[in-house]
């Protein structure tokens, strides 16, 4: 975290919109949009903008009242999160091409209700329908539409898709999000630090371990703690080893969606006996609760370490047998290249983050770009293929559980010796507030959280790789069959439930 | 010999998955004469995600894997509601899935049976008091088992449904 640089600009609403040009010219790239309702201190709404890229971070305060310039027509990628401010503050996005309601859905949500203000009474809304969502329409001869979820057929999470088919190929794809909006942020208001951090960890459960590590660079940089060597050591490794079986999932998935059931359930098996170790090591098959304020909340023995590293070295030999397996068989080449194409010039416009950035020739990783714990050390280079395509994101995932495992082996044998905790006092100065940024298997966590005068939260932003990544897909099954949807979906492997939080 | 040749050329499963443990294949068969008792058939399960964390998603998925194989004891995950004898719900119920929870309820024929897995449905969880959340589950729906745990463990899950026999019987 100390070695982010983050460099903060003040600028007037009507300014800011000319700043958004230059920003896009910098290079630098949407990290996330933060409002919040700080009123009682300085009489406005705040909206942070946070870009980031080579050379750091750079935030831009723009002071508003009840409305402000949408940019998304310059940066496409701001469109969700002005949606999103629009809903939860009731701040008008001025010039936005489409304000359709986001998480408060108009089937049982009242519109002028808005319970991110600080003056929300608290008062929900009789559960009665307000209003229609409209869809998108596409029509000509002999096009017609496929309505899909929000359940779905298998055991997955809920969300809508709405194809325009003519014939097989897509035309359009329309997604409709947020099903499993839970208010996560306001929960977390009045929370304490801790209490907040059993609620992050409920965000995206399957990548609790990375999201976590990022509020806690935003909280502990809050009360100015320094965690010891030895529990940044095992965070890397507890995060790694996420990010691993995460990956060995997703791979599995595409087997599985290809209907090549073997290799998938030999994948399957690897990541119960990832999840076996995981409890073996903290007592919970996803970790949950293995990192606190200050430090981890559980040490490695060497029989632990050796356990880890005995998994570790046979994930790395059965990959590449999987790898060589991949790239030599011409039946799951031809259905996995070429499907789901996510351009580059898509994948900037949108800003996208982790492997589907990556995948699509964006060096972006947020271990490299934005180094935290003690990543700076093992002089990572981003793992990058250019096809974009399914192809491509199985590829570079099974590519990175090599880097991963190559970071755990590494640092199993090498941990230094002391506490894994730093005692600290919760006494932050009244409304400070700091970033925290990781990278999760899908891409960066962000997080933007400001203490009130009373040691407990004031207001969290967070935005998953999700949030930035769905999107992209309306794009990549342009011109695909639907057919391949499942399979183009699962390359991606999103959450719904970091998406919608 | 490769890890591929080795799956393909083992005579059983068991000897790959060393897995297995005694407690599965012990409340598995235990499972299965008792499911085939009351229904004569498996039981088909259709599973509703009514905002979870996917945690409780990423369990029920694991109970596939070749170390659970749920369906050998006679449960089986199933696409549409009008298939199902069981509903499961994971998630602490927001406001946009109480509808499309509702209505999945609704398209499932009679006898039907709610279960719940995971703290969430039944309590509302971490959530219970957001704006968004209107759960727990047992407001709407009749729920004839809580499955506890955060997320349930796979083994949890088969103890729960054991108890869901034991509850048919009766
Ligand atoms: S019960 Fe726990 S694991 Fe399951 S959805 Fe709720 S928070 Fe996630």
């Amino acid at each position: 975290m100390d070695n982010i640089l983050i460099n903060k600009h003040i600028v007037e609403l009507n300014d800011f919109v000319n700043s958004a040009d230059n920003v896009k010219g910098s290079g630098k790239y949407l990290l996330g949009i933060a409002a919040s309702d700080e009123r009682s201190l300085n009489s406005n709404f705040n909206i942070r903008y946070f870009f980031g890229g080579n050379g750091g971070i750079d935030e831009y305060l723009v002071k508003v009242g009840e409305s402000f310039q949408s940019i998304s027509k310059i940066c496409p990628a701001a469109k969700m999160y002005e949606r999103e401010i629009f809903d939860l503050f009731g701040l008008k996005p001025i010039g936005h091409p489409d304000l359709r309601p986001l998480m408060l859905y108009p089937e049982n949500w009242d519109s002028s209700v808005h319970p991110l203000r600080k003056d929300y009474n608290n008062l929900i809304p009789e559960m009665k329908k307000y209003g229609e969502y409209k869809f998108k329409e596409v029509s000509g001869e002999g096009i017609f539409e496929v309505l899909v979820g929000p359940v779905h057929a298998g055991i997955i999470e809920p969300g809508h898709f709405r194809f325009s088919l003519a014939g097989e190929p897509v035309l359009q794809l329309e997604i409709r999000h947020f099903w499993k909006h839970r208010g996560i942020e306001k929960v977390c208001e009045g929370k304490n630090f801790k209490e907040a951090l059993d609620l992050v960890t409920k965000i995206s459960g399957d990548n609790n371990v990375n999201i976590a590590i990022s509020y806690l660079e935003a909280v502990e940089s809050i009360l100015n703690v320094e965690i010891p060597e030895r529990a940044q050591h095992i965070r890397v490794i507890l995060a790694e080893l996420e990010r691993i079986w995460n990956y060995v999932r997703d791979v599995a998935w595409i087997f599985m969606d290809i209907g090549f059931a073997l290799p998938a359930q030999s994948l399957f098996a690897l990541q119960e006996e990832l999840m076996r170790l995981n409890k073996s090591l903290t007592g919970h098959r996803f970790l949950f609760n293995s990192l606190t304020i200050g430090g981890v909340n559980f040490d490695f023995d060497s029989s632990k370490l050796k356990a880890i590293d005995d998994i570790i070295k046979k994930v790395e030999n059965n990959m590449k047998e999987f790898e060589a397996f991949i790239l030599n068989s011409s039946t799951v080449l031809d259905r996995l290249e070429f499907t789901g194409k996510i351009n580059k010039k898509t994948a900037e416009e949108l800003s996208l983050c982790g492997v589907s950035a990556r995948a699509s020739g964006l060096p972006r990783d947020s271990r490299i770009e934005f180094p935290y714990l003690i990543y700076d050390k093992f002089n990572l280079k981003p793992v990058l293929l250019e096809s974009g395509d399914v192809f491509a994101r199985t590829v570079l995932k099974i590519k990175e559980i090599y880097v991963s495992s190559k970071i755990v082996g590494d640092l199993l044998f090498n941990l230094p010796k002391g506490n894994i905790t730093a005692s600290y006092e919760n006494k932050p100065e009244a409304y400070k507030y700091a970033i925290g940024n990781s990278e999760t298997a899908r891409g960066n966590a962000f997080f933007y959280v400001m203490a009130d005068n009373n040691g407990k939260i004031f207001r969290l932003k967070y935005i998953d790789p999700s949030f930035r990544v769905w999107p992209s897909i309306q794009y990549g099954v342009l011109g695909n069959i639907i057919a391949d949807f499942p399979l183009i979906n699962k390359s991606l492997n999103l959450s719904y439930a970091g998406n919608d939080m | 010999m490769s890890f591929l040749s080795k799956l393909l050329f083992k005579n059983k499963a068991q000897d790959i998955v060393s897995g297995s443990s005694d407690f599965i294949l012990i409340k598995g068969d235990e499972l299965k004469r008792s499911i085939d008792k009351v229904f004569g058939r498996s039981i088909f399960v259709r599973l509703v995600d009514s905002g979870s964390c996917n945690a409780c998603e990423n369990e029920l998925a694991a109970l596939s894997n070749p170390y659970y194989d749920l369906e050998r004891f006679g449960i089986k995950f199933v696409a549409s509601p009008k298939h199902a004898d069981v509903l499961i719900v994971t998630g602490c119920v927001t406001r946009n899935m109480l509808n499309p929870l509702l209505k999945t309820y609704e398209n499932i024929p009679e006898p039907k049976f709610v279960i719940t897995a995971g703290d969430c449905p039944e309590t509302g969880g971490p959530f219970k008091d957001s704006y968004s959340v209107c759960g727990p589950v047992s407001k709407h729906l009749k729920v004839a088992v809580n499955i506890k745990g955060c997320p349930p463990e796979p083994e949890a899950v088969i103890s729960g449904f054991l108890k869901f026999m034991d509850m048919i019987k009766k």
